[in-house]
């Protein structure tokens, strides 16, 4: 079944050495020249290691046992560690910051060509062919570590391309990166694939963005297996769909589209239908507004030196809501979080926790007569602060420093003072299955982010603050994530989050506040928001405007109502 | 970290180690006190109109304090070991025997000037040996200057290389992780802090180390040509053998003087090229090499001529402390001789 | 959970180098009980500054003979890592130029990784720690050996010691590297400090004992604090940091699965083979 292609697998297991079942199994499948080819699948699944057995990395560098064949442009990477490869597959790695081996951006554009010893008038040459091809003109002689996410991607992308390879692997380039800096990297890819034939193989969680482009999709399964094929035939069975995907399967359209525009086309109808279903229903918000407010924060200034992060916000957070703050990166999201927990810098301003019971019983108020007083969350002992608010951040891992989970679990009822066994209770309940004497640093994304959850959560906080909790976890997790954040609102939590996932934000929160440039544009019931912005609106609001429809979900629920 | 393009008038870092190395052979020779001021003059002048912009250029003037200290220190321990003696007393410090397992130390004694004046003397000309290292650090920048070490030490080069860009993403993670910390609600005891501070630090730090070979091996780090190695290991170790002769007949008195200058020079020729041999193996190439023109020669030509003048020189003039002659001035004026060349356009 | 292999491999050649410079060294750095009257030195106070420059010129040679054996990206990036664990940590350091903490990883680095790394080590974490804090100076090639020696020691070290013995040990073997180290500058750097003209300088020549003594009295008395504290510091960072350094730096080496790199040639045991295009 194989056909000629640039990429070809015969039969391939791969098993990673100190493990006892095979990574991927039986994998036989060949990618044609100048496709762009998107892989998916869960996390922990193959999908990297796919990846890495194209570039010759898996078996040579991380070591494990390879069995049968994978051909890239006739070389058989077993006989071709990757350093043999590099003139024909550019690498680009999940996190691009940790594959820079030197500080500048021209140092790092040339550095590939170095080792492949190439000639200096061509190495000149061929930079400011990729400068002006990527787009880099303005970052050319800056260091690396002042660089934005996207721009810093664009360099890894570039620096890879100088050594002109006809096949570039690529591994989440846009996971991390707000909407605006997706775009960009995405632009340039499909400046490769269509302009310079470059075949492009990539695997990547938030499917929406790139479904549109490709031309072939391989499907990674947690057994191992590998299904390729064109996009409607393996999105057809799949678990893991966009949103445009699941919509079209709800609306039950004859062709599956892939672009908002296509789906647009193809809307009319359903656009009817809702119009009419929706005019017959009651409009109102279902947030939890009427709740007593939990945070106040007037005027929260933050500079960090000349850089003014934060200048003048004015928030209410009332106990049982879900909020989302939403803003491109550098707009000053993770320092309201830190500033409002009270261990991030204030420059000015006031915060203000207040006493709220949770629906558990719990008690959090612990000063009797001044129930209605709020308390500046920096003048809270530690021990103190992590049982009214707690801040799960931006890299989860930063807070696990023991030896196994149950260790970790362990000392968070330890420091929360909560009963013994508490933590671990809500980790069974976030992630369940987990074994407990696992090395933290072994779990997945997901699975690590439920540690910190529950490890943050053994006190009972009223007040919840996640950074981009979204980062790195695929379709499953953020839905498990979803479900818990909305139980823990329900019961009384106030939950503040940040995140640029528009479709997890539109599944999640009620009420979107968006930061730019350090101020509050907007804040207001999340279906508002997101419907009237256009780089924040969810795929549904996109292929149903004018209607205030976000998630799949509100569709059926309209449509059921309807009738 | 200022943000402009590689300037085109680069000097090649060599000339300028190759200069200093020069000044620093004639510092050696100085006859007297004056002598080493004028070429520490000339040193300073050239350091401050031709450095670089790097931040060692501006760590120049911590050398130039390195050198004050070692003189007062010479002349502290002149004043309270020294073996006294001399003419022109200053003071006559009371002398303090120590006991005698010392081996019969006396402590202070009188103080003279011509005692004080030598110890500084002598002091003045290490302190500007020093400050021609400082110097060519200030010149040059180092870490262009890594870039221009030869392929066969790409072990501490390239490793060189990814310590300097991890070690400030160690700081920030560093500062990143203390704060995640402080979020877990512990009064953690300050020793039990750093414990758990460095065990994320240094996993992330491990990770990343990881990833970055993994980009290395991507991009083609390490290709080989075939074949040629087996005359490296030869040479390499012939270059040692001759190095611990050549060292050992430095320093033994009783064999002859003209015997270690070869046995060393015999060993640096070997290990020069076991290098050019290692080197020629490895595929790498440079990116905008610096490249060595009229004006690199020059200036370590200068270099040279000013190590050839103290060696070779007339020497004349009056000696001690005060000592200055002729061939030094000329020495100083040769040394500055850098300025018009880089400066010129 | 065994050690991984070595990350440097040491070869027959690479080992006689190393013994070769370690001879070098041992000259070096007692030069002034060893130097005899009449040789090129015995008047010239800038001896350290010319073996600085032999030193110097082994140690690249030893470098080169170690990279030339084949050395995976994966061993380069732990070294330069553990190189910039120790650059960042000498500004910490207070006392004499700021050693202290640097030579912790550099022992824990040899004590995992083995003896050809914990030299590599030593030489490149000094090296990049003058680069970033501009402590260059002819001291360095002294430092870098020093340091290298360390390095290898560690890995040195009877290998099947776990837990609370192994810590002690090395908590030991760094208090006394630590102190040596610094008698061991304090003495190739002796006549620089002090000229001839002292009641404690050297006497080229004079016998063993005598300078021996006038160096003693020296050294207890300029340094014999710092050295001391340099000991203490680096036992109490063993004990405190070493478990989960340990830890952290095995974990990682077995995940790492060092292999030869082209060069060195040889099959590997997971069913990959490697052409070897090199030698023949």
């Amino acid at each position: 079944m194989t056909a000629a292609g640039i990429i070809q697998l015969d039969h391939v297991e791969f098993r990673y050495p100190n493990s006892s079942h095979p990574v991927l199994h039986d994998v036989t499948l060949a990618i044609p020249e100048g496709e762009l080819c998107l892989v998916i699948g869960p996390t922990g699944s193959g999908k990297s290691t796919l990846l890495q057995l194209v570039n010759g990395l898996a078996p040579h560098f991380t070591g494990g046992q390879l069995t049968g064949t994978v051909t890239v442009d006739g070389r058989d990477t077993r006989l071709h560690p990757p350093r043999d490869l590099a003139d024909l597959v550019g690498a680009v790695g999940q996190d691009p910051v940790a594959g820079f081996v030197t500080g500048r951006v021209d140092d790092e554009l040339a550095y590939g060509m170095e080792q492949l010893g190439l000639p200096d008038s061509v190495m000149r040459t061929r930079i400011e062919e990729v400068v002006d091809l990527i787009g880099l003109e303005a970052v050319r002689h800056r260091p690396l570590s002042e660089l934005s996410a996207g721009e810093q991607q664009r360099v890894a992308i570039a620096s890879v391309l100088t050594s002109h390879p006809r096949i570039l692997v690529l591994d989440e380039p846009t996971s991390a990166l707000d909407p605006t800096g997706a775009e960009e990297v995405l632009a340039a890819i499909l400046r490769l694939v269509h302009d310079l034939g470059i075949t492009v193989l990539m695997a990547e969680q938030r499917l929406e963005r790139v479904i549109q482009y490709a031309d072939s999709m391989v499907r990674v399964g947690d057994d191992g297996a590998a299904h390729s094929g064109s996009p409607a035939a393996i999105l057809e069975g799949s678990p893991l769909a966009p949103p445009i995907v699941e919509l079209s399967r709800l609306a039950a359209w004859e062709s599956q589209p892939r672009s908002i525009r296509d789906a647009r086309r193809l809307a009319g109808p359903l656009r009817d239908r809702l119009r009419e279903s929706l005019s017959l229903q009651s409009a109102g918000p279902t947030s939890g507004a009427d709740g007593s407010v939990a945070l106040r924060t007037e005027g929260l200034r933050v500079r960090y030196g000349a850089v003014h992060a934060l200048a003048g916000v004015d928030i209410t957070l009332r106990a049982g809501e879900l909020a989302a703050v939403m803003g491109r990166n550098g707009s000053g999201k993770s320092s309201l979080l830190w500033a409002l927990q009270g261990s991030g810098v204030r420059s000015g301003g006031t915060v203000l926790v207040y006493d709220t019971t949770l629906d558990s019983g719990a008690q959090v108020s612990t000063r009797p007569g001044r129930r209605q007083a709020g308390v500046d969350p920096r003048t809270l002992a530690p021990d103190e602060a992590i049982r009214r608010i707690a801040l799960v951040p931006q890299n989860p891992s930063d807070l696990l420093y023991l030896d196994s989970v149950l260790a970790e679990c362990r000392a968070a009822d330890r420091a929360a003072g909560a009963a013994e066994g508490t933590a671990a209770t809500l980790l069974d309940r976030l992630a369940p299955g987990l074994p407990e004497s696992r090395h933290p640093r072994d779990l997945s994304e997901g699975e690590r982010l439920a540690l910190v959850l529950a490890v943050q959560l053994a006190g009972q906080p009223a007040i919840l603050l996640l950074d981009e909790p979204t980062r790195g976890l695929d379709y499953d997790a953020k839905r498990r994530l979803g479900e818990v954040l909305k139980e823990l609102a329900a019961i009384g939590t106030a939950v503040l989050l940040s995140s640029h996932d528009v479709e997890f934000v539109a599944r999640t929160a009620d009420r979107v506040l968006v930061l730019a440039r350090g101020e509050l544009l907007t804040d207001g019931p999340a279906q508002e928001v997101l419907t009237a912005s256009p780089s924040f609106a969810p795929q549904v609001a996109k292929i149903l405007r004018p209607l205030p429809l976000l998630t799949v979900d509100a569709v059926r629920a309209a449509l059921v109502e309807g009738k | 970290m200022v943000d402009r393009l590689v300037p085109r008038g680069t000097v090649h870092p060599m000339a300028w180690w190759g200069w200093a190395f020069g000044i620093a052979i004639a510092t050696t020779k100085s006859p007297g006190a004056v002598s080493t001021g004028l070429l520490i003059a000339a040193v300073v002048i050239v350091v401050a109109v031709c450095h670089g912009d790097s931040p060692f250029a501006r760590a120049f003037p911590a050398y130039l304090a390195l050198g004050a200290m070692i003189v007062l220190i010479r002349v502290v321990f002149h004043i309270l070991v020294g073996i006294k003696g001399g003419s022109g007393f200053v003071v006559s410090l009371p002398r303090i025997p120590l006991p005698d397992w010392t081996g019969g130390i006396e402590l202070l004694g009188p103080v003279s000037v011509s005692g004080v004046a030598a110890a500084a003397t002598a002091g003045l000309a290490l302190a500007a040996l020093l400050l021609c290292f400082g110097a060519a650090i200030a010149l040059t920048d180092p870490q262009r200057t890594l870039r221009s070490l030869p392929a066969s030490l790409h072990l501490l080069g390239t490793a060189t290389v990814i310590a300097m860009t991890l070690a400030p993403q160690l700081v920030e993670s560093w500062q990143r992780v203390r704060r995640a910390q402080a979020l877990r609600g512990q009064r953690v005891r300050r020793l039990h802090a750093a414990s758990a501070t460095t065990s994320p630090v240094l996993q992330d730090a491990l990770e990343r180390s990881l990833k970055i070979a993994a980009s290395m091996d991507s991009r083609g780090y390490a290709r080989m040509r075939a074949g040629g190695s087996a005359l490296v290991p030869v040479l390499t170790i012939t270059a040692l053998v001759g190095a611990a002769l050549g060292t050992y007949a430095l320093m033994d008195g009783a064999s002859p003087r003209w015997l270690s200058i070869p046995l060393l020079a015999g060993g640096a020729v070997a290990a020069v090229l076991g290098s050019m041999m290692a080197s020629r193996r490895i595929h790498a190439t440079r990116y905008r090499p610096d490249p060595w023109g009229l004006r690199e020669t020059l200036i370590t030509g200068s270099g040279m001529a000013v190590a050839a003048l103290a060696l070779f020189g007339p020497t004349g003039g009056s000696q001690g402390a005060a000592g200055w002659s002729a061939v030094f001035l000329l020495c100083a004026v040769v040394a500055a001789a850098p300025i018009p060349i880089v400066v010129a356009p | 959970m065994r050690d991984s292999g070595p990350a440097v491999p040491l070869g027959a050649h690479t080992t006689l180098a190393l013994v070769l410079a370690t001879g070098v060294g041992i000259l070096a750095f007692t030069w002034p009980l060893l130097v005899g009257r009449g040789s090129l030195l015995d008047h010239n106070a800038s001896a350290p500054v010319l073996l600085g420059v032999v030193l110097l010129g082994v140690l690249s040679v030893v470098l080169i003979a170690l990279g030339e054996g084949g050395i995976d990206a994966k061993a380069i990036a732990m070294l330069g890592l553990l190189a910039s664990v120790g650059a960042v940590l000498r500004p910490l350091s207070a006392g004499s130029a700021g050693i202290e903490l640097v030579f912790l990883f550099i022992v824990l680095g040899g004590r995992v990784f083995g003896a050809g790394f914990g030299f590599a080590l030593g030489s490149i974490t000094l090296f990049a720690s003058a680069l970033l804090t501009g402590g260059l100076g002819p001291w360095l090639p002294f430092q870098m050996l020093a340091a290298s020696w360390i390095g290898m020691g560690a890995g040195l070290l009877p290998r099947r010691m776990r837990g609370r013995l192994e810590l002690a040990v090395l908590a030991g073997y760094a208090a006394v590297c630590g102190f040596l180290y610094g008698q061991a500058m304090n003495l190739s750097f002796w006549p620089f400090t002090l000229g001839p003209g002292t009641a404690l300088s050297f006497y080229p020549g004079a016998p063993l004992g005598e300078n021996l003594q006038r160096f003693a009295v020296f050294s207890i008395t300029t340094s014999l604090g710092w050295d001391l504290m340099r000991a203490g510091v680096l036992a109490v960072g063993v004990v405190i940091l070493g478990r989960r350094t340990l830890d952290a730096l095995r974990r990682t080496a077995r995940l790492a699965a060092f292999s030869p790199a082209p060069g060195a040639g040889g099959n590997r045991d997971d069913g990959a083979r490697v052409r070897d295009d090199t030698r023949s």
